[in-house]
């Protein structure tokens, strides 16, 4: 228990510290703003209660928020991606349910199920992310191309970030 | 209370997440500049509308008053038309030339009020004694002879019209100088009558009959109106119907004819009287 608390503590600030030195200074052509950092939201444990899910999400949003200067607009993102996860969890659970040992990564679950379930969520937290930044529908689609490129490109990042740390 | 806390904590999840959400979006619209405008403006837009439906309302409520406040001004401003006022132009073009010394003076007056339909039919004009109106006076209208003035106020002129059966005009066919008297026999405003034209006169249907200028204030050769009918009554004379060239009924603007040597020829006749 002490060592996952640590292993999401650890990871918290590392993720952050990513996205805020290096990720938000990466921005190829306005259109591929990677947010890595949700990658925190979906490597939450499975037995994470679902208020202390919200308020992880909350101040996940907030520090990146503080950092870049953004109030509010990661922050609802993240709380939004957070309340949709319990749900999407139950939709796509496997018959024989949640074991507690196992972690939402490729090394536990077949690529099917990575695949539903880090890029809904991530497209739900872009599509968030990127409607309220711009905060306006007069350029729906081309706002709506930014979230598809960019969520593809954060799950590609995700799926790497897998491979690297949790090996087979 | 304890079924609402049971209440909150079966909602926990769902009230959590909009408390949030409510906290992000009081820092979003709070900390920057674009969201907050773009907030202020939608939102004003939004009051906007609905404070516009109610004033459309309201108006709509008090449409009464401000149909009464509006009659009322219209009563004013109508009240400074120029309408309503009498002119008090009262200048007067005198030709000065020593070849001719001007005979009639004529002065333009407007028709204020005129009937067709009765025995004695009178005209009423806007000029007065204050525009050196005087009674006897002729006035003509832009067709031919109107009637004669019969009294006079300070403002107003009444005339005495060619429809009436009091008047009457010596006159004289164009062609051949023949006097007559015009009158009017009460029967229709567009014919009057004319008598005293001996038989013997060979007359045509269109002749044009116009004032000799004798014994009323009309200048000569003013224009009454054309033959339109004549016969033979019992007697030496002709019953010569003629057709008024004025039209009485659309009679909005004349002229007042003004005698400046009558007084002169009055005195002058006057004098032979007294031999």
């Amino acid at each position: 228990m002490i060592r996952a608390i640590n292993g999401v503590v650890i990871r918290f600030f590392f993720l952050v510290l990513l996205q805020v030195l290096v990720l938000n200074n990466i921005q190829w052509s306005g259109y591929l703003n990677p947010y890595l950092y949700v990658w925190f939201i979906l490597m939450l444990p499975f037995e994470t209660p679902n208020w202390l899910l919200l308020v992880f999400s909350f101040i996940l949003g907030f520090s990146i928020d503080a950092f870049s200067n953004t109030w509010g607009m990661h922050s609802a993102a993240c709380v939004l991606m957070g309340f949709v996860r319990p749900y999407l969890l139950k939709i796509i659970a496997p018959r024989e349910g949640y074991d507690t040992s196992v972690q939402p990564v490729l090394r536990d679950f077949n690529l099917e199920w990575i695949i539903k379930y880090s890029l809904i969520l991530i497209f739900i937290h872009h599509f968030a992310l990127f409607y309220i930044e711009v905060f306006k529908f007069s350029m729906f689609f081309h706002t709506l191309l930014r979230v598809i490129i960019s969520s593809l490109f954060t799950f590609v990042l995700v799926i790497i970030s897998q491979f690297i740390i949790y090996r087979r | 209370m304890r079924n609402l806390l049971k209440l909150l904590y079966a909602y926990h999840f769902l009230l959590l997440f909009i408390a949030l959400e409510i906290i992000c979006a009081i820092f979003l619209f709070r900390y920057n500049n674009y969201h907050s405008a773009s907030f202020a403006s939608t939102s004003k837009a939004i009051s906007g509308t609905f404070y516009k439906q109610v004033t459309d309302f309201r108006v709509y409520l008090s449409l009464r008053e401000t149909n009464d406040a509006l009659a009322k001004e219209n009563a004013l401003l109508r009240n400074y038309l120029k309408n309503n006022y009498n002119t008090f132009d009262t200048t007067r073009i005198h030709v000065r030339d020593s070849a001719f010394s001007q005979l009639y003076h004529y002065q333009e007056a407007k028709v204020i009020n005129n009937s067709v339909n009765k025995q004695y039919n009178y005209i009423t004009l806007n000029k007065g004694k204050n525009h050196g109106i005087k009674p006897d006076m002729a006035v003509i209208g832009p067709n031919g002879i109107v009637g004669v003035v019969d009294g006079v106020s300070e403002n107003f002129a009444n005339v005495v019209s060619l429809l009436n059966l009091k008047f009457k005009v010596s006159a004289k066919l164009k062609k051949h100088n023949y006097l007559g008297s015009v009158i009017w026999e009460g029967k229709d405003y567009e014919y009057c009558t004319l008598n005293d034209i001996p038989q013997h006169v060979v007359l045509q249907k269109g002749d044009t009959v116009v004032t000799t200028g004798f014994s009323e204030s009309f200048p000569e050769g003013e224009v009454i109106g054309t033959v339109e009918d004549f016969n033979m009554k019992d007697g030496n004379f002709y019953h010569i119907d003629i057709k008024i060239s004025t039209v009485f009924k659309s009679l909005q603007y004349v002229s007042i004819v003004e005698d400046l040597k009558k007084s002169e020829e009055i005195q002058l006749e006057k004098l032979k009287e007294n031999d």
